[in-house]
């Protein structure tokens, strides 16, 4: 049975808020609408004969206290804390405030009595259907033989209080419906912490951030009376009193600016290893005056990679013999140093640590000998051949019974090679691992049957033949083809395949495993294939020509500086009239933009 | 009948052993001797299947399949974060005769390799791409090897971005509590080798 104690509570509200304080109070922290520092100051006060504290943020009021009070409220209330135990209470509540709204952002807690015999549903909606304003609750739940809701406006609140004793459930009792002011529910809560805690950081970061310098104030960074209060991440303990609150900052920390971690107890560095990981873009480290002992207790800071140091008055200094030595542990720390102690410090010359470190000269194939060369050569023609031949069937003989094959892509849902993509980097299912590697050479000449049809350059091969036993020879080959994939449409994919083959005889292998990866060609690899068939053995690869073609040829080939191969093509396709065949040269070299060198342009071949 | 219900019994508790797995590697599970960290460590492989059934050698190729995904992941990872912050010890990831072509240097011998990855700039590796495939024994002289190929970006100090393409033989050297995986050979080129 319900009881309305709508009008007596209007009136009491200042003693009712009490009532509700201490009772509410073991609910649940963040819940608690009570423990308010100010308050401690009236606790021996009757908090009846005060008036409804002016410094909470919680009001049953539509006319919530301005803003910028509140602020004002907070920061007094953050420096009162320094010394105090984390309290629990959340100081979002104060946030709240900073909403545009003044009546949106104050909670209010609903509840029915005996509302656990309800369902959640049929009571929600009961009350909606009488009231006049629609609403959201929030966090609803049963309390002992409550059922509780929030919502967030006081407008709502008010309508809803007014439904208190006009609606009925199926027994025909009515239901009361109480409201009461209260902090954010618990989810919202914790959003609103997280939304709370970046507005702290920034708001402290642009505290200490000094414009002119560019520089970051790390000092006492912890003793920020915002950040205590937010009792996030501090734990008041001094070996970890940089590491926290550095971390705070690891969003910012990306930016270029100097880090000034001077005047700090060594202790207070330890921390910096796991934090700096997110601040390896500082530039600028300054380490001065600081009692770093010995340049161990740097290590820490390996993460870090500044470019400037100052590590003037360290006692680091003074440990080592000479400041060289000094210097060049110093430098091992932080290899990317350019300047310490504002001096130049560019490492190749003045300091040669990283001086001999360059990256070898790239070059072409790579073969064990001329053997092997011509023997793999010889065995990548064959194959390409017959794989561009339009019929794949023609593998079975290359490959094992046992072969293996797979291929891989870099992710493109519209690659026509997509449906075979075994990248084991992104594809988990053991299932389907298994699937995509095929493993009798049946299945593997199946599937290379499917896959597009090609063109292979032969002339951008480049291989490099890694293994060489007594049974195997290993060996990969890079390379571009012309991938035809409608009547019209073709692209020029870049390649990487590694074969493992075994000596079949003396001149030939034999395919135990193939991993093709085949990717997009760049611009460049695009332009510099020359896309000619892969030259079919000697005998049978030029047409019997005329006499005359012959001299056409050779002449052709004098004045254009191409070879044989390249001319007879060229005069074939402008259907051996000289001058045309030319002028398309011309044409060409102007088109690929290079000064004579033919092999430089891309030739269509339509 | 009794035949395969023994072989799938025993593919079974390989299977469990290979659950074992799970664990990080780093965790010396067992006491052999002296295993650092850059090992590369899995439980022990499943034995080859002694010309069995047909039912028989396919339950071990699915294991051993399996074996040599999880294998070259884990060693993938290994691999390149040794790479990349420890460079020291990334030699203790290879064999002592195993080769290395380099954008098409050759580099034999674990000294030559020391003193070829000390001479490398300091890296970072994103790998993107992945592939492995076990190496059937006829060709390995029944040492348990695993192909890996990765593809993916790296960066020198000092020089621009790459995209890389690298190729791995893997060799399992097996003792009775777990398998230790080291590169016979390794194969690595830039995509744009020739303009850089």
């Amino acid at each position: 049975m319900g009881r309305n104690n709508q009008p007596k509570f209007l009136k009491r509200r200042a003693r009712g808020w009490g009532i509700y304080r201490r009772r509410y109070s073991n609910w649940s922290e963040e819940v608690s609408s009570g423990i308010h520092p100010s308050s401690h100051q009236q606790q021996d006060g009757d908090p009846e004969t005060s008036d409804a504290p002016v410094d909470t943020g919680i009001r049953y009021a539509p006319y919530a206290i301005p803003p910028c009070h509140r602020r004002v409220t907070f920061q007094k209330q953050g420096q009162s804390h320094i010394n105090m135990e984390r309290e629990q209470k959340p100081p979002e509540r104060k946030m709240e405030g900073n909403k545009q709204d003044e009546t949106s952002g104050t909670w209010f807690k609903i509840i029915v009595p005996f509302g656990v015999k309800y369902d959640e549903k049929w009571l929600l909606s009961l009350i909606q259907k009488q009231c006049s304003v629609p609403f959201t609750p929030v966090d609803f739940h049963y309390e002992k033989m409550q059922a509780q809701f929030f919502v967030e406006n006081a407008n709502i609140a008010f309508a809803l209080k007014n439904i208190n004793g006009k609606i009925w459930d199926k027994n025909n009792e009515r239901i009361s419906i109480f409201v009461s002011p209260s902090d954010a529910p618990y989810s919202v809560q914790k959003e609103l912490k997280s939304e709370k805690v970046k507005q702290i950081k920034l708001l402290t970061m642009n505290k200490r951030y000094d414009v002119s310098q560019q520089s970051l104030e790390v000092q006492r960074l912890h003793f920020d009376p915002a950040l205590v209060t937010l009792g996030v991440e501090m734990v008041p303990n001094p070996r970890n009193d940089t590491a926290a609150s550095l971390q705070i900052h690891e969003e910012s920390m990306l930016k270029l600016f100097p880090l000034n971690l001077s005047n700090m107890k060594p202790c207070q560095l330890a921390g910096l290893s796991t934090t700096m990981q997110n601040a390896s873009n500082i530039k600028n480290l300054n380490l001065a005056s600081n009692e770093v002992k010995s340049a161990g207790k740097l290590d820490k800071g390996k993460g870090l990679k500044p470019e400037e140091m100052s590590a003037d008055r360290n006692s680091l200094c003074t440990t080592f013999p000479d400041k060289s030595t000094n210097i060049s542990s110093i430098l091992e720390l932080f290899p990317k140093l350019l300047s310490l102690d504002s001096q130049e410090s560019r490492p190749p010359t003045n300091f040669g640590i990283e001086a001999h470190k360059r990256l070898p000269t790239c070059k072409g194939s790579f073969f064990e000998s001329d053997a092997l060369k011509s023997l793999v050569l010889q065995f990548l023609r064959q194959y390409y051949l017959i794989y561009d031949s339009g019929d794949r069937q023609g593998l079975l003989g290359a490959y094992l019974d046992e072969a293996c094959f797979s291929l891989s892509i870099p992710f493109n849902p519209e690659d026509p090679y997509v449906k075979d993509n075994r990248n084991i980097k992104k594809l988990k299912d053991p299932y389907l691992r298994l699937q995509l590697l095929k493993c009798t050479k049946h299945d593997i000449v199946r599937s290379l049957c499917v896959l597009p049809a090609t063109q292979h350059d032969f002339s951008s091969f480049v291989v490099d033949q890694w293994l060489q036993t007594e049974r195997v020879l290993c060996f990969s080959v890079n390379g571009v083809f012309k991938e035809v994939v409608g009547k019209s449409q073709s692209s020029v994919r870049a390649f990487t395949r590694t074969f493992i083959a075994i000596p079949a005889s003396s001149s030939s292998l034999c395919i135990l495993n193939d991993q093709l990866f085949v990717r997009d060609a760049t611009p460049k690899e695009t332009h510099s294939g020359l896309f000619i068939p892969v030259p079919t053995p000697a005998s049978s690869s030029v047409p019997t020509l005329s006499q005359e073609q012959q001299e056409m040829v050779q002449a052709f080939s004098t004045q254009s500086g191409m070879n044989l191969q390249w001319s007879q093509k060229c005069l074939h396709d402008s259907h051996w009239d000289y001058t045309k065949a030319a002028q398309v040269l011309a044409l060409l070299k102007v088109r690929s933009g290079n000064s004579g060198q033919v092999s430089g342009g891309q030739v269509a071949w339509e | 009948m009794r035949r395969f219900r023994g072989h799938w019994e025993d593919w079974r508790r390989r299977r469990e052993r290979s659950d074992y797995f799970h664990e990080r590697p780093g965790r010396s599970h067992s006491g052999s001797g002296s295993r650092t960290r850059e090992d590369v460590v899995t439980p022990p492989l499943p034995e080859q299947a002694a010309s069995g059934s047909q039912m028989a050698m396919s339950v071990d190729f699915k294991t051993y399949v399996d074996q040599a995904c999880r294998a070259a992941e884990e060693f993938v990872n290994i691999y390149y974060e040794t790479m990349d912050k420890r460079r020291r010890a990334l030699i203790r990831l290879y064999l002592d005769k195993a080769t290395l072509i380099w954008n098409g240097n050759v580099v034999t011998g674990l000294e030559a390799l020391n003193n070829f990855f000390e001479m490398l700039p300091s890296s970072e590796f994103q790998v993107n791409m992945l592939d492995c495939q076990p190496v059937h024994e006829q060709a390995t002289q029944a040492q348990t090897t695993v192909l890996v190929v990765t593809s993916g970006t790296v960066k020198f100090d000092g020089n621009k971005q790459h995209f890389f393409n690298q190729t791995f033989l893997l060799t399992a050297q097996s003792t009775p509590n777990n398998t230790v995986w080291k590169i016979a050979s390794d194969c690595f080129r830039f995509q744009d080798w020739a303009s850089s």
